[in-house]
């Protein structure tokens, strides 16, 4: 046992949340899933290989899981190139109407899946806005131009920068200005000074977001299948068909753990170019990061031009889904507006069945619930498995991965099958039919994304603070309180924000967990729009959406607040009454910039 | 500001937890009619109740004094789900899936065997074949369309399945299912099949039946996800595709477009809509009270009138809607052996998803 483990095993409180913890991912993260793939691979006591066998001989698996990696690759390439200029854009660099461009970039926020597909067909589909204005212009344009692996990535990477949006800007705020004000009077160029001085201080967290790009690309479903065209289509689809079929689980599952596998071998590569850096600046006096104007004409008017190309690239899909969602079926199929095809019949049918809003009740409540839960879970845990680095917290860090590893639905399917009825693990209850087990579900599902967020806050915050923090006599406990959370604060904001916002309408876990009288928002959008009825429901979904987007609108307000200001006004750390050292508190974490001692031992 | 929305935050952070805490009823829960103490409250696992069903039916079975909650799911959810909870159920009736569905059902031992009072009102053939766990309720053609404006006439339409693939002019001209999740796609796939039968053969089917199956997913073009086939009948991307007999008329009239239903001499695979008691229910009585009020001919004709089906109720057609029930009797069924289909099914799509999807 090495010496961190024996420090790690010293301290009372971790040693009881972490046995807690160890019960958690025992019995609801590995136990059920062991559960389900025993039943899936050895229904009868023998183990085949016939997954393996059925899955390379189709040309279709094997085709998918190929387009699928490409897409996975070539997104941790587009995404990180939009995401990292719209992050300095909007805080980097001093441009014209920055906060305006940081409403249209985070509009990304508040809507996502086929709905996000579909408001990009109204514009570069066979009946869009720019493939009807491109026809008139050049008539030799095949109007089904938009499709295939280009537009499959090009949607992908203008809906898939919301991680960038929101912890680059939080990791960007740690930057040290003084460190850049330095380079620029050793005279080096703002180029450099971003690939020198800015870049390093970033990278935890850029390694973050491309994980989340990669798997997010791996597991493409929403935009393959609608524009990806015969020769594009990827694994996803494959993979949720086979899970809902009994006898085809294993099909699922191997090519699920596949996906997986891939996921957790690019973590270890990028943990491991990760390990050993120093990310963040260290200077006396840590002083906030001030925009930097574009000295070179040329440029500043590029950065301009780019950035609001841009802004109307993603402002302009969401726009397009309000409006259509306040027409018919036939209106969204054409894509032809006149004054007479608005209707308010979509949302009067929404707004006025009497179960509507129960379930948007439900689902905020569940959400919030979650959410919390995870957040306060994983500020621990990534707080030991950063501070004890060893095989234990290695081992767990891995377990904690499990539900990236499977498909939600199948470890939906594996809490039912295992505590259907009575286990010891739970205290010998049954948990079917309770409100518990989707909350576990939820939780678990958002476990790895949350984890992985937060270690990377984590790696950013100086040593030499909880240092100073200790000389002063403060405690562990205190010293993670008022010197460690405020600094981690703004990213856990928003990966809760992000996790509550994807609970609200979340389907695969709920369709099998959800109490039949608590049943989330997800079940009633999917039934509304499922097409087994009679009406064709195109119209329903998007107007599920727009209602969706204004709740998850209202949930980054509170989460941003007026935290969306693009630096202009800095709020400077109250000195609290009682405290004699200035020690930053959760209500300046304005940036995280301003949430450092403004005084060094 | 900060401090008005940490209050509201706070609030409602403490008022969702208290509801959560409380588990307080529902609106929904509360919703049923006749609150006296003889009210039967059931849980109900359905496919068949979105699109206002499910709201019409509960507060019909309000006024009889049944109080009910859905779980609304689509067919293949609804099978995992109650086959997932077989150990400790949560439904007590379930309704709404096809024969296929309910004979897997059936095999797993999901269903209690339960003979409803108007058993023999109804063509016991349709429902379980061997025994008295699931009885039919409403019937169903699944059909060829095509769009009646691509034709010069009649004769120059596709007369039956197999002319999409073996006749050149309708090769990429008409719609197949991108994946075979849905319950019409599976009907399709087994009326195809079912002509091929060949218990020597792959899964039960001749090479014939398989090249067929290849070059019917080969000529076809993908649906596309969240784009009606009608929508695109309009836009004419495709000129016939697959659709079930209620989806017809009200498509018809969203997309302005006219379609035909194609008769073949054969016959087209009939969906019947089945009702079962769940094993293991707690409310065995009530439930049972429930089949036998939703299965009799006063509430199957009502429902008929209010969502264009027909009934397979003898004593309800009478009051049925006319249109539903001369539509579906203009259709010759077709003889299929639902249990061998029940058998094979999953293979088949697995096997069809890897072989000939997207080639």
């Amino acid at each position: 046992m090495n010496r961190s483990a024996r420090r790690m095993l010293r301290s009372p409180l971790v040693l009881v949340a972490g046995a807690l913890l160890l019960w958690f991912v025992f019995a609801f993260l590995v136990f059920p899933n062991l559960v389900m793939l025993r039943e899936i691979f050895l229904p009868d006591g023998s183990f085949s290989t016939r997954a393996f066998t059925e899955l390379w001989s189709s040309d279709r698996a094997r085709e998918s899981l190929r387009n699928s990696f490409l897409l996975a690759a070539a997104l941790s390439v587009t995404v990180n190139a939009v995401g990292v200029f719209i992050v300095l854009a909007t805080r980097y660099f001093a441009l014209r109407g920055a906060r305006l461009l940081w409403l249209g970039y985070a509009t990304t926020l508040v809507y996502g899946g086929v709905v996000a597909v579909s408001g990009y067909t109204f514009v570069y589909g066979e009946h869009g806005l720019l493939t009807r204005l491109l026809v008139d212009a050049f008539p030799g344009t095949d109007p089904a131009w938009f499709s295939g692996m280009p537009a499959v990535v090009m949607v992908m990477t203008l809906t898939g920068t919301s991680y960038h949006l929101l912890f680059l800007t939080s990791a960007l705020g740690r930057v040290d200005h003084q460190t850049i004000e330095a380079a620029q009077q050793l005279g080096a160029s703002p180029w450099r000074i971003l690939r020198r001085v800015v870049l390093p201080v970033l990278k935890p967290t850029l390694f973050a977001v491309t994980v989340l790009t990669f798997l997010g690309g791996l597991t493409a479903f929403a935009a393959p299948q609608v524009i990806g065209g015969r020769d594009f289509q990827t694994i996803t689809p494959m993979i949720l068909t086979f899970a809902g079929i009994p006898s085809s689980r294993d099909l699922a599952a191997t090519l699920a753990v596949l996906l997986g596998a891939a996921t957790l071998v690019l973590l270890s590569v990028l943990n491991r170019m990760q390990a050993g850096g120093t990310y963040f600046s260290v200077s006396k006096v840590p002083s906030a990061l001030r925009r930097q104007r574009i000295t070179n004409p040329v440029a500043g008017a590029v950065v301009h031009v780019l950035a609001y190309a841009l802004f109307a690239a993603y402002l302009v899909p969401p726009l397009l889904i309000v409006v259509f969602s306040f027409t018919g079926a036939s209106t969204i199929a054409s894509g032809r507006i006149t004054t007479s095809s608005f209707t308010l019949a979509n949302y009067r049918q929404v707004l006025t069945d009497a179960t509507a809003s129960w379930p948007l009740l439900v689902s905020i409540a569940y959400a919030t619930v979650t959410a919390t839960v995870v957040i306060a879970l994983m500020l621990f845990v990534a707080r030991v498995l950063h501070k004890y680095p060893s095989p234990v917290t290695a081992a767990v860090e891995h377990l904690l991965h499990i539900p990236w590893m499977l498909p939600s639905t199948l470890t939906a399917l594996g809490l039912i099958i295992t505590y259907s009825e009575p286990r010891t693990v739970v205290g010998g209850t049954v948990l079917t039919g309770t409100l518990v087990l989707l909350a576990i579900a939820y939780v678990s599902a958002k476990i790895p994304i949350t984890l992985r967020m937060l270690k990377a806050a984590y790696a950013g915050v100086p040593d030499s603070l909880e240092e100073a923090a200790t000389l002063l006599g403060a405690g562990a406990w205190h010293t993670f309180r008022r010197v460690l959370l405020p600094l981690v604060l703004p990213t856990a904001a928003a990966v809760s924000a992000l996790n509550f916002n994807s609970l609200l309408d979340d389907y695969d876990i709920s369709v099998f967990l959800a109490h039949p009288l608590y049943q989330p928002l997800g079940i009633t959008i999917q039934n509304a729009t499922r097409n087994e009825g009679t009406s064709d429901s195109t119209a329903l979904t998007l107007v599920y959406a727009v209602l969706l987007m204004a709740v998850s609108g209202l949930v980054m307000w509170f989460v941003y607040g007026r935290r969306a200001d693009t630096g202009h006004r800095r709020r400077r750390p109250r000195p609290r009454p009682g405290h004699e050292h200035t020690a930053p508190t959760a209500a300046d974490t304005d940036t995280g910039a301003s949430a450092r001692p403004t005084r060094t031992v | 500001m900060k401090s008005v929305r940490k209050t509201i935050t706070a609030a409602a952070t403490v008022l969702v937890t208290g509801l959560m805490a409380t588990g307080c009823t529902s609106p929904v829960a509360a919703g049923g009619q006749g609150g006296t103490g003889s009210t039967k409250s059931l849980v109900v696992y359905s496919n068949s109740v979105s699109d206002g069903r499910g709201d019409w039916l509960k507060k019909e079975a309000g006024k009889a004094g049944f109080k009910l909650q859905f779980v609304d799911l689509g067919g293949g959810d609804i099978r995992n789900r109650l086959l997932a909870e077989q150990a400790n159920p949560i439904a007590d009736v379930t309704f709404g899936l096809n024969n296929v569905y309910f004979e897997n059902l059936k095999k797993e031992d999901v269903l209690a065997p339960y003979t409803p009072s108007w058993a023999g009102k109804v063509d016991a053939s349709a429902g379980d074949p061997t025994g008295k766990e699931y009885w039919p309720i409403v019937r169903e053609p699944v059909m060829l369309v095509y769009d009646k404006a691509a034709y010069s006439s009649p004769a120059q339409a596709p007369s039956d399945w197999p002319d999409l693939w073996t006749e050149k002019q309708f090769a990429k001209r008409y719609e197949v299912p991108a994946d075979l999740g849905g319950a019409t796609a599976q009907m399709v796939l087994a009326g195809i099949l079912s002509r091929y039968r060949d218990d020597k053969g792959d899964l039960g089917v001749s090479k014939a039946g398989w090249d067929a199956v290849k070059a019917y997913f080969h000529d076809g073009v993908p649906a596309v996800a969240d784009t009606d086939l009608y929508a695109r009948m309009a836009s004419r991307k495709v000129d016939a595709g697959q659709m079930w007999l209620a989806g017809k008329a009200t498509r018809e009239q969203q997309y302005k477009v006219t379609t035909e239903a194609v008769h073949p001499k054969i016959g087209v695979p009939m969906t019947v809509q089945q009702v079962g008691l769940v094993k293991g229910t707690k409310k065995a009585a009530d439930a049972k009270k429930f089949i036998d009020w939703f299965g009799s001919a006063t509430v199957q004709a009502a429902w008929s009138k209010q969502f264009h089906t027909m009934p397979t109720n003898k004593d309800a057609l009478a009051q049925a809607d006319p249109a539903a029930v001369s539509d579906t009797n203009s259709f010759t069924e077709q003889d299929i052996d639902w249990s061998f289909v029940a058998e094979h099914l999953d293979q088949w799509i697995e096997k069809v998803e890897l072989d000939y999807l997207g080639s």
